[in-house]
């Protein structure tokens, strides 16, 4: 079986500058991602026939991750770096197994870093899962690296500042928004914490500078205000919109009626923990952060000995903090192999824990406006699909809804649902907060999906497709 | 009235056009863009319908985590349209075909 050193797993902003460091420091890296090209999510590149012929026109984040990349690919001859493989299992917590090129096969590693990134908070309501419902992520993906809009009018509805970016991006692509509901309470609790955030003054340009051109297009941005209901017959038509109260429940009699042919949802973001659950790693529940991640000591091990994580598949926390936490855990696994010393380990770590604090000092004060609400897990009625891939619907799942059925993983024994192909990516999170919220519930006692793998669909030509060699080994 | 997203020529230039089939129609590509995105310029948004319940589904994560936009591409089931590059004269199907063994 192949060996490396260190295995980076997700090739975004936390990955890249890991594999950095690590490589810098003289370990043989591997990294290995399911895109066709790095940068994960975040820095998405365009895809071979596209040309960028004006940076500038593709926002701020667009430049920095050229950069990034830019640095990485100096780099190049010392890490090897493997595009569209998954990997889709981790056994005895020191091989991997991947599907690239049309075949599985293992790869062993003595250090494992995960930045594995994160997703778009699902929340069911009445026509979520109707064409034209995009969320936030997707809907970015469309405009900002394949330069398709999601449609004529689209109303963006969410929380926190990804949706600004999002609307920032639609309207210098010449889209039209109809409007932005946040369903915080965004200028007031901003305007009131300002003096709190002086040391991340380049934040807060950039949220301003969203801010400008949503208001110079005329686009309304309703704070309080979410998205109920979508209609439509083989798309979206249009969406219900009401104000909400604090607890996020929206008000009937405010209930109004727009015209759209595209919804993009933005209710922050889920950590993606298949990787480290599926390790064994410990894992914590704080909504604030995605939902489970893993728990980790200042070097970014997770508590299983060897393995890390980073950026947002271990806390939602947006790419600066996915920079800083990558290179922690390049630098502390070259140490852990012996390339550097503690002593200089510890001198290149002192800067990026310095510019996480600073960094930190902002998050918590977004986290609070963005924290999602119980009103939002109430939305969805009696008919209403929550399992997207088994169509299980709200009612079934009341149903199901017993003494005996208070974890998650009962929903799965008893409705099917999270055994669909997305593996309960998409009803997961929402079953824990539906669950979580009820009196003889806490956020221990509902468990999760437990992940298998493997951890994303694999033909089984892939899997058959294995070096024989291999098998013989085993 | 609504024909589903338009393409953006700002900022960047695109690659070759070319057609691609959709369930014997022919739409346009470019180069570089995925099968997803192609058909939302299209007009087309229904990419598949359900098993059970037969209801229209389209792209919705778009990183190709949620498999809602699984079709038939070139003859290969459930295969994401949001991460399958369009190729010239690639063959897709939104497998409309699901309904008929139903019944």
């Amino acid at each position: 079986m192949e060996e490396s050193e260190f295995v980076i797993v997700g090739g975004g902003p936390g990955g890249v500058a890991a594999a950095m460091e690590a490589a810098k420091a003289g370990v043989a890296v591997t990294l290995v991602d399911e895109n066709e090209r790095l940068g994960g999510q975040c820095f998405r590149q365009f895809e071979k026939g596209f040309k960028v012929a004006d940076p500038e026109a593709l926002g701020l984040d667009y430049k920095e991750g050229q950069e990034l990349l830019h640095q990485f690919s100096l780099l190049g001859d010392k890490i090897r770096y493997l595009n569209k493989a998954l990997v889709w299992g981790i056994f005895n917590n020191r091989t991997i197994a991947l599907a690239h090129n049309g075949a599985s096969s293992a790869l062993g590693f003595k250090r494992l870093l995960a930045a594995t990134g994160a997703y778009d908070r699902p929340v069911p309501f009445p026509g979520w899962t109707l064409p034209g419902v995009f969320t936030a992520g997707g809907a970015q993906k469309l405009v900002k690296s394949e330069r398709v809009l999601p449609g004529e009018n689209i109303l963006l509805a969410g929380t926190g500042p990804l949706q600004l970016v999002l609307a920032y991006q639609i309207l210098e692509a010449g889209g039209k928004i109809e409007a932005i509901l946040e369903a915080g309470n965004f200028y007031k609790n901003w305007l009131r914490r300002f003096l709190g955030i002086w040391g991340n003054w380049d934040f807060l340009k950039e949220g301003l500078g969203y801010l400008r051109s949503i208001r110079k297009a005329g686009v309304p941005l309703l704070q309080g205000h979410i998205i109920c209901e979508a209609h439509g017959e083989e798309q979206v038509e249009e969406a219900v919109i009401a104000k909400v109260d604090r607890d996020w429940r929206f008000r009937p009699s405010t209930a109004r009626t727009v015209k759209v042919d595209a919804i993009c949802l933005g209710y922050g973001l889920v950590s993606s923990t298949e990787l480290t659950m599926l390790a064994g790693c410990e894992h914590s529940y704080d909504l604030r952060l995605g939902g489970y991640i893993p728990l980790r000591s200042t070097t970014m091990e997770t508590t299983v000995p060897g393995i890390y994580a980073v950026g947002d598949g271990a806390g939602v926390a947006g790419r600066k903090v996915a920079i800083e936490e990558g290179r922690i855990a390049g630098i502390s696994a070259a140490s852990s192999l012996g390339y550097l010393s503690s002593r200089d380990a510890g001198e290149q770590i002192k800067p990026c824990l310095k510019r996480l604090d600073k960094i930190g000092r902002f998050r918590r004060v977004l986290d609070d406006i963005s924290l999602p609400r119980r009103g939002l897990y109430e939305l969805a009625k009696d008919d209403t699909i929550i399992c997207r891939c088994e169509e299980v619907t709200l009612k079934q799942l009341k149903e199901a809804l017993s003494d005996d059925t208070l974890q998650i993983k009962d929903f799965k024994r008893m409705t099917r649902m999270g055994m669909g192909p997305c593996e309960g990516r998409m009803c997961g999170p929402s079953m824990i907060e539906m669950m979580r919220h009820r009196l003889d519930a806490s956020a221990e006692g509902v468990g999760c999906l437990q992940p298998r793998p493997s951890i994303k669909p694999v033909a089984l030509g892939v899997l058959a497709a294995a070096e024989p060699a291999e098998r013989k080994k085993q | 009235m609504h024909t589903g997203g338009k393409r953006v020529f700002k900022g960047v230039e695109r690659g070759e056009p070319f057609e691609i089939e959709v369930d014997g129609e022919k739409i346009v590509a470019y180069e570089g863009e995925t099968i997803g995105a192609a058909l939302l310029a299209a007009g087309s948004r229904t990419l598949r319908y359900t098993n059970k319940l037969e209801r229209p589904r389209g792209l919705y994560c778009g990183i190709g985590l949620c498999q809602e936009c699984c079709m038939t591409i070139n003859g290969i089931p459930n295969t994401q349209a949001c991460q399958t590059l369009a190729t010239p004269g690639c063959q897709v199907e939104t497998r409309k075909d699901l309904k008929r063994r139903e019944s």
